[in-house]
């Protein structure tokens, strides 16, 4: 589904990512851990395609299709999707209306018909159920007024709302106590199936208890220096990430 | 200013039967107008706008005998309100259709009863002397005490069909009675390419627990130049929600006060300024607090694209010995093109101690967070900006409690809004 080839890349001539080789199938949740400014967040940032990062060399391909050229809307229509670690408010945006805006435009890029609003309420209102929402939410401005804990949240509610066929979770665990940690990783969980996959980026292991990557990947200085499964993140837990630097 | 002459001697002339008081009166404004001459950029005021343009256009007023047809659909008509409608400066009575409460008394009845009204102050706004030197379509409407009138009254000043450029001078008294309640919408469109110029003044009077909703729209074609004085006056307790929102004209100048004269008089003033190509938006603001207990809330908002430029001048007085003052004040302002260009000056004057009172100014671009953020789901870059720019302008229109002024206000900012951003 997505294949990473030998990616460098960077910001304002600095090269942040070093060659990274990734690639992640059908059904696969996928964790990259490492410390901060080892090149987490910029992986997740360029592949969803902010502007800004620059790629010098190598391929980023999803579904067979290099999305590189992609504008970061059209990414989204393919399947792409990101719970951003830091959601960002938009005044006088109601969260309802921009929900039911991102969806008619990925049904329309589909061919299918948009959905009515009646409809949509419908619809919403068992996906904030998954997420132990309140409804309250919706009538607000996007991720305006919204604890720390809610914006993730409605970063989910999102998701499962689009239900894309890639999901990459930044730091989705930051910021969140156990309760909503335990919410946002069964709304993850209860999402996964054989054709959606998912890359996991965190600090942690917390996350990853609930979730269950079934790769592990450590990223320090722009690479990807060790991969593994569950015990892998065991190990960093204990260990920290001083024994795999060279 | 030769061309004001003319027409001024024109305009007497052509009313050689008029009261001899209110004759006295048009001489004398007009005295005082060309003592102070047009603003230039010396006055402190005045000083981010041309109004050269003005000076120099050469423009005429327009004859009763000259209005040709009127359009069968009056442009901007809004949805279950009464209308008076005014073209060209000429007040339509038969196209008009008003509450029995209300009373439009022809101009010359309502200043021989309320000279007051009329009298040159101690402005120095040398357009508000030019306005009573020729107003042309004095019109006061007056609620009397304890009415209430649920339907929005609008009062369409339209400028149409011309071959000259015209100018008017329409001026307007508002009086709300003790205990009264009523929405009134001002709305100037013009419908015609040719340059024109209207200068008109509003004197809004609420008596005791009155309230009144005061809707400005201001949609004059772009060619033209837009010059106003809208004073607002309030007695004890009384309650008003004024909501003005301005696209139109070339150069718009705009001068508000707001004047809380006795105990618990509370006002919201909110503004929303959309601008484009090469206009220029120009509000002063001025707020005072004359007595105790009183309210005052301001929210001005800009948004500007192409070349366009805006100002906003705020001011808030608190004066000495009164108490329980709350006011604050607010200037927001979105750029939409890096050519575009916003003053901003709030300023407060205290000279009281039991206040509380703040001020803000803020103004910025598109958030590029925002932006990515709601492109990442799959919302196209321009339908992205335009969810960000309606939603700056949101609460202002949001203040409009009644939904079919609402309704006429979201449609025209956002078709104002899909125009402007195709250049951006």
């Amino acid at each position: 589904m997505l294949e990473i080839k030998n990616l460098h890349a960077g910001v304002d001539g600095k090269e942040i990512l070093k060659g990274i080789d990734l690639t992640i199938k059908p059904g696969e949740l996928h964790a990259i851990m490492g410390r901060n400014g080892s090149g987490k967040s910029t992986l997740a940032n360029i592949i969803t395609g902010r502007e800004n990062y620059e790629v010098t060399s190598g391929t980023i391909e999803f579904n067979g299709e290099n999305i590189l050229d992609m504008l970061p809307e059209v990414r989204a229509l393919e399947g792409i999707f990101m719970s951003f670690q830091y959601p960002v408010v938009i005044p006088g945006v109601n969260n309802t209306y921009f929900l039911r805006a991102a969806l008619n435009s990925k049904l329309k890029h589909r061919g299918l018909k948009e959905v009515n609003a009646a409809d949509f309420m419908r619809l919403i209102r068992e996906k904030l159920k998954l997420v132990e929402m309140d409804e309250k939410y919706l009538s607000r401005a996007v991720n305006d007024g919204f604890s720390g804990g809610e914006k993730k949240k409605n970063e989910i509610l999102q998701m499962l709302t689009l239900e894309p066929q890639l999901s990459i979770l930044d730091e989705t665990d930051s910021g969140l106590d156990i309760d909503a940690l335990k919410i946002v990783a069964q709304g993850v969980n209860n999402f996964r199936n054989s054709e959606r996959s998912f890359l996991a980026i965190t600090h942690y292991q917390r996350l990853l208890d609930h979730m269950k990557p079934d790769f592990i990947h450590v990223l320090i200085d722009g690479k990807i220096v060790k991969s593994g499964g569950m015990s892998l993140a065991h190990e960093l837990e204990q260990k920290g990430y001083s024994w795999l630097e060279a | 200013m030769k061309q004001f002459q003319k027409e001024f001697d024109a305009f007497l002339e052509h009313f050689s039967e008029e009261n001899p008081a209110l004759r006295d009166l048009r001489l004398k404004a007009f005295n005082k107008f060309k003592e102070i001459g047009f603003p230039n950029k010396k006055w402190e005021e005045w000083q981010f706008t041309d109004f050269s343009l003005i000076k120099n256009s050469n423009f005429r007023l327009s004859w009763n005998s000259e209005l040709s047809t009127i359009p069968k659909n009056i442009p901007g008509r809004i949805q279950n309100t009464y209308l008076i409608l005014i073209v060209n400066g000429h007040y339509q009575p038969r196209l008009s259709h008003l509450p029995n409460e209300v009373s439009v008394e022809e101009g010359i009845k309502y200043f021989k009863s309320n000279p007051e009204v009329y009298s040159i102050d101690n402005s120095s706004n040398p357009f508000l002397s030019l306005n009573t030197s020729m107003m042309n379509s004095a019109l006061p409407i007056y609620i009397k005490n304890n009415i209430i009138i649920e339907k929005p009254l609008q009062v369409i000043h339209l400028t149409t069909d011309l071959s000259d450029k015209l100018m008017n001078h329409p001026r307007f008294n508002f009086h709300i009675g003790e205990n009264s309640e009523a929405t009134i919408i001002e709305h100037y469109i013009g419908s015609t390419s040719t340059s024109y110029f209207t200068n008109t003044v509003s004197k809004i009077n609420l008596e005791k627990n009155a309230r009144l909703n005061h809707i400005r729209l201001q949609e004059e074609d772009r060619a033209s130049n837009h010059i106003a004085d809208t004073s607002y006056t309030l007695d004890r307790e009384s309650q008003l929600e004024a909501t003005s929102i301005s696209s139109g004209s070339k150069l718009f100048r705009h001068n508000i006060k707001l004047s809380l004269n006795n105990e618990g008089a509370s006002a919201r003033i909110n503004g929303l300024s959309l601008t484009m190509k090469n206009q220029h938006h120009d509000q002063h603001i001025v707020v005072d607090h004359a007595s105790d207990s009183c309210q005052s809330h301001q929210l001005f908002k800009y948004i500007l694209s192409d070349r366009s430029s805006g100002v906003f001048n705020g001011k808030v007085i608190v004066r000495e010995k009164t108490k329980q003052t709350n006011a604050d004040q607010s200037n927001k302002n979105l750029l939409l093109s890096p050519n575009a260009l916003m003053n901003s000056n709030p300023q407060l004057e205290i000279y009281a101690d039991d206040v509380k009172c703040s001020h803000g100014s803020t103004t910025g671009q598109i958030d590029s967070e925002a932006l990515f953020y709601l492109r990442s789901r799959g919302i196209s870059k321009q339908k992205a900006m335009e969810l960000i720019v309606s939603g700056f302008a949101k609460d202002i229109i949001d203040h409009i409690k009644n939904i079919d002024i609402k309704s006429y206000v979201s449609n025209h900012a956002f078709t104002w809004l899909e125009g402007s951003m195709k250049n951006v």
